[in-house]
């Protein structure tokens, strides 16, 4: 017998950012910075437990963590944080029914009341908030 | 566990976090960034016990969205009974694990075993 076709795209579906808009992007991005700030907090509680190695092991691994690299892996996660913040607050809203319109009978061309400006300018603001934070966040480790 | 009461769950850990980390991050704004952090400041800091529960709260609350989270994306990949509950569970038992080894630090640091 001839497999049928599930359409389902897997991991390849979900990582597509085309086809739908901003709000897919938002979609993936909400879930890519999601995934690095759970791994980044496992690290920090991680690098956090050196501390019980007292004040050589606290010094040495603060020593791998104050270097460019480590500034700039620590800039991404504040972006992803103020990211994943704000969007998700958009993303509370939404599903509590703010911001997204009223229900109406679908008509052609079926233009989504949910998908408006509020919540477009609701997802370009957390974008441009976590690239201000990420430049203020680089100025405060740089000690400027 | 309904997943609308998880989900609440989800949102109300969101928004506790969100104060609490940044009275965490404001702590570190109170020096210079590098002093904030050295030893004595850090140790200073764990053993003020308002904080270190600050920091216990963070830890779960941190713990309980992240792993949840990680468990929606997983569920929204693939579905089927066994599969979904190995997620539930492998969530559920990465997060208490999480918690047990933040906690052993805050506990031991506050109590000053070092």
């Amino acid at each position: 017998m001839k497999p049928q076709d599930e359409n389902k795209e897997g991991i390849g579906g979900m990582i597509n950012p085309r086809r739908y808009g901003i709000e897919r992007v938002a979609y993936l991005l909400m879930r890519l910075s999601g995934l690095g700030l759970l791994a980044y907090f496992i690290g920090h509680i991680y690098e956090t437990s050196s501390i019980l190695k007292g004040q050589v092991g606290w010094n040495e691994f603060l020593d791998l963590t104050q270097t460019n690299e480590g500034h700039a892996l620590l800039a991404i996660v504040i972006a992803m944080c103020v990211f994943h913040t704000v969007n998700g607050i958009r993303v509370m809203l939404g599903h509590g029914g703010v911001g997204v319109g009223k229900p109406s009978r679908p008509d052609y061309p079926y233009d989504p009341a949910s998908q408006n400006m509020k919540h477009k300018i609701g997802i370009y603001s957390a974008i441009v908030l976590a690239a201000i934070a990420m430049m203020y966040g680089l100025a405060v480790m740089y000690g400027e | 566990m309904r997943e609308s009461t998880i989900m609440k769950i989800h949102y109300g850990t969101a928004l506790g976090a969100v104060a609490l980390v940044a009275v965490h991050i404001l702590m570190r704004l109170t020096q210079s960034f590098a002093e904030s952090l050295e030893y004595t400041n850090v140790i200073a800091n764990y053993q003020f016990l308002p904080y270190a529960g600050m920091l216990e709260i963070i830890l779960i609350l941190l713990s309980i969205h992240g792993f949840n989270g990680l468990r929606v994306i997983l569920l929204e990949l693939k579905q089927g009974p066994r599969y979904e509950k190995a997620v539930s569970y492998g969530c559920v038992a990465a997060m208490m694990g999480l918690i047990a080894y933040g906690s052993r630090t805050i506990i031991m640091v506050n109590m000053g075993m070092l």
